[in-house]
């Protein structure tokens, strides 16, 4: 076993990651400093004028191999990725589910990647944590593509990136996060970064997809915690709606979609309570009167369609990062 | 073979005896007991053919007794064998090991109680005592023939695993009561833990894995308590590790229920904390601040308040999600803790027991939540125990009494005792010996523990089986030690 044989390993992991100077891995947003994640936002807000040109690509990667490797489907966030690799010029590998077993030891994985010469490896796994086993194994640099319900930084860092894109500041804000917090690791990494911006953050959800209070203000203690998505609304900056599965009903976590939108979907007239200026952010499949109703879908189009292009610009700005430039 | 063990601090708690003295043993068994007050023997020859083992500011204890050990042969030999499993044993200062029936096939009838005991007759370092499965495959259907078992040798029935038929436990129990011997109850719900990768709280909240809520256990010990208060069987409830079943057994016990309750060291000393590793700490600090972060973590590093943890042992070693915290039940809060503390130091709960799981690398190396649930304990036991009688929360008499009297009071047997005419199953170790955690030199096959690179304090030095040296740290009691430093016990004897 890795950590019982080599304990250094782990604390050399640790020093690095706190480490902002020369970054090797990207796990989540819980070490990163404030002038990290703006100096990151810095540099995607030139890799998005890149991918405006036309001619999208920059040689900053050249000759490097970057490699994917998904356990668990999720498409949108492999192409963003793969996309920002190849717009930086790299070779990028796809290291597919259908070649790997879902039991095949996680070590040794990393261990044949880093052999072939991959430089910098992107994972996404189903189970929380699956990127920090890695990271003990894989000399290269390493980013968390998301990680069960844990953390997802990048998409995170792209809904930061959004709201400054599109309000301009990211200071003082009062954000409301609304939905199936408990099983969203974009939500997790989202307090870690809006809470290191300053940001005032509420929770809005049913328990059953929250859990109890205390654990989170244990964690994040300047967090609000909130039932109530109208009394939620009042003032805020920007409003995230996490996606809801339907895997939430068949568990029996809620009765019926219906009545979830009824009581934390979002309608134009509640949000007639934030600030006149409030962003809806939206990382997924928007359902139609389930977490927000057609109305307010037709006036947000746009961010959303703007946050998967904003996605990619974070996530060459976090490659470029780690490779070293 | 004769040995003299000479000017160890001998605690038998059975006889309420702390005193610094002289062990003899001949021919397997104790033979004398010799305070140092009775200056006599000083002046007495010692013959030629009794190996003086000096043990000056060493512990000489009985021989420790684990309840609950996971001996894995047979069928799966490549966790652990009961070579092995005795071996380590040995080394972790344990005379008695109880085999758990989850081998393959599970110890359910009466030829496997005797293939296992002949086995460890044969090759094992220490006595084991095999348990019998409650139900055939332990499948949870139908009762084993548990009154063969007994004539066989079982000293009590476990499944190892939720039994979830209330009904079937009523029989189980009533049928038992006849036997006289203990039902060792693992208290889930797996309903409520489904999919559980931790202790469900504010750690497992910070790192997205599902939790595993107190709740879960306390319920299955209210409903076998109940149960062994309808049918008047010995319910004894493995591994506690809530302060709300700790609360239940000590109501229990006030109304006279026979029920008995073991806790592992692990539970008593490491918390959910250790999950995070080196992601700490648990709550969000202001980045921009660092000079607030760094005076936060130099006072933790002393006294570790908000942990309950002596401040020696160190979470941020391990990296985050170290599967080797995996453990069933999970490391628990702080407050589950103290509450295991509190509940064995006023007899809530009667006995330490290693839970030690043996599991191969490949059990461990995979995603947090897959990685199956286990630490290899015996050989750190004594180790992380005594860290609560360094920091005070125990006196060491009543300590060596959970690992000894304690466990054999549960199992119906005469306590393990330096009385002489005893069998010389003898512990022997020294309290203060500071060494540090490292699992490739471990006997056991399982290396799987989260303590590797920790410091503990207190370590077995020598271990007699039957009168028998098993185990043997280095050269140690040869020499005559007299420019040895005095026995530094005194200020954690206690006051008895």
């Amino acid at each position: 076993m890795s950590t019982a044989t080599t304990p250094k390993s782990a604390t050399t992991t640790a020093a690095a990651a706190t480490d902002g100077r020369r970054r090797r891995q990207l796990l989540d947003l819980d070490d990163c400093a404030r002038a990290e994640i703006a100096d990151i936002l810095e540099t995607a807000a030139a890799m998005k004028e890149l991918l405006a040109r036309s001619i999208k690509q920059a040689p900053a990667l050249r000759g490097m191999n970057v490699a994917t490797l998904f356990f668990g489907a999720d498409a949108d966030t492999r192409l963003s990725f793969e996309l920002a690799a190849r717009s930086l010029s790299a070779n990028v590998i796809t290291a597919g589910e259908q070649g790997i077993q879902r039991g095949e030891s996680l070590p040794s994985i990393a261990r044949t990647l880093y052999a072939l010469g991959v430089d910098l490896l992107v994972v996404r796994h189903d189970e929380a944590g699956a990127p920090y086993l890695i990271a003990q194994h894989f000399g290269g640099g390493l980013i968390n593509g998301g990680d069960g319900h844990h953390a997802h930084p990048t998409q995170a860092l792209a809904n930061l990136f959004t709201i400054q894109q599109k309000l301009s500041w990211l200071d003082h804000l009062k954000v409301v996060i609304v939905g199936d917090v408990l099983h969203s690791a974009v939500a997790r990494s989202m307090l870690w970064g809006l809470g290191t911006m300053g940001a005032q953050i509420v929770l809005c959800a049913p328990h059953t997809l929250l859990g109890p209070a205390t654990f989170w203000k244990a964690v994040w203690p300047r967090l609000t915690i909130s039932t109530d998505l109208e009394e939620c609304l009042v003032k805020a900056d920007a409003v995230i709606s996490l996606p809801l599965r339907n895997e939430r009903i068949q568990a029996g976590l809620l009765p019926s979609l219906r009545e979830y939108g009824r009581f934390f979907g979002l309608t134009a007239e509640r949000l007639q309570r934030a600030a006149p200026h409030c962003l809806v952010l939206h990382h997924g499949p928007v359902r139609e009167g389930v977490e927000m109703m057609p109305d307010v879908i037709a006036t947000t189009q746009a961010a959303i369609a703007d946050q998967i292009t904003n996605a990619v610009a974070v996530r060459m700005a976090v490659l470029y990062r780690l490779a070293g430039g | 073979m004769r040995y003299l063990i000479k000017n160890g601090s001998i605690i038998d708690p059975a006889r309420r005896i702390a005193t610094i003295g002289n062990v003899l043993v001949e021919d397997g068994k104790v033979t004398r007991v010799i305070d140092l007050a009775d200056l006599a023997m000083e002046h007495q020859p010692i013959a030629d053919d009794i190996e003086v083992i000096n043990a000056r500011g060493s512990v000489i204890a009985p021989g420790f007794i684990d309840m609950h050990t996971h001996v894995c042969e047979t069928g799966e030999e490549h966790r652990e064998t009961i070579v092995t499993a005795t071996q380590a044993a040995a080394r972790g200062g344990f005379t008695t090991i109880c085999a758990m029936p989850d081998t393959q096939p599970p110890i359910d009838h009466a030829a496997m109680v005797r293939q296992v005991r002949q086995i460890a007759r044969r090759r094992g370092a220490v006595r084991i005592e095999p348990l019998g499965a409650i139900t055939l495959g332990r499948a949870g259907q139908s009762l084993t023939e548990m009154a063969e078992l007994v004539e066989a040798g079982c000293v009590g029935f476990s499944d190892n695993g939720p039994l979830d038929d209330p009904a079937l436990m009523r029989n189980v129990l009533a049928y038992a009561a006849m036997l006289e011997v203990p039902i060792m109850c693992h208290c889930e719900d797996p309903r409520l833990s489904r999919d559980w990768a931790m202790h469900e709280g504010a750690v497992s909240t910070r790192l997205g894995l599902p939790g595993y809520p107190a709740a879960a256990e306390e319920l299955r010990i209210a409903r076998d308590i109940a149960l062994a208060e309808l049918t008047g069987a010995h319910v004894h409830i493995c591994q506690v590790s809530t302060a709300g079943g700790v609360a239940l057994i000590r109501a229990a016990k006030e109304r006279s229920s026979r029920i008995s309750a073991e806790v592992t060291p692990h539970h008593l000393t490491l918390t959910d904390r250790w999950v995070l590793g080196a992601l700490g700490p648990l709550d969000q600090h202001d980045n921009d601040a660092p000079s607030r972060r760094e005076t936060r973590s130099r006072r933790r590093k002393k006294t570790e308040p908000g942990l309950g943890l002596p401040g020696w042992l160190d979470p941020t070693l391990l990296s985050p999600f170290d599967p080797n915290t995996r453990v069933s039940p999970p490391l628990r809060g702080e407050e589950d803790l103290e509450a295991l503390i509190e509940g064995l130091r006023d007899g809530t709960i009667d006995a330490i027991a290693t839970g030690h799981t043996p599991l191969s690398q490949a059990d461990k190396e995979c995603a947090y939540r897959l990685a199956a649930p286990g630490i290899s304990g015996l050989e750190t036991a004594l180790g992380l125990v005594l860290t609560l009688v360094h920091r005070g929360e125990m006196d060491l008499v009543n300590m060596v009494a959970k690992l000894t009297e304690g466990p054999a009071g549960v199992l119906g047997r005469a306590p393990a005792t330096l009385r002489p005419g005893a069998p010389a199953d003898i512990t022997v170790f020294d309290p203060d010996h500071s060494w540090t955690v490292d699992p490739s030199t471990f006997a056991s096959r399982g290396r799987n523990t989260p303590l590797a690179g920790q410091k503990l304090k207190g370590q077995v030095m020598l271990t007699l089986s039957n009168g028998q040296i098993i185990f043997r740290r280095g050269n140690f009691g040869v020499g005559t030690g007299a420019l040895q430093q005095a026995s530094k016990l005194e200020g954690i004897l206690g006051n008895d």
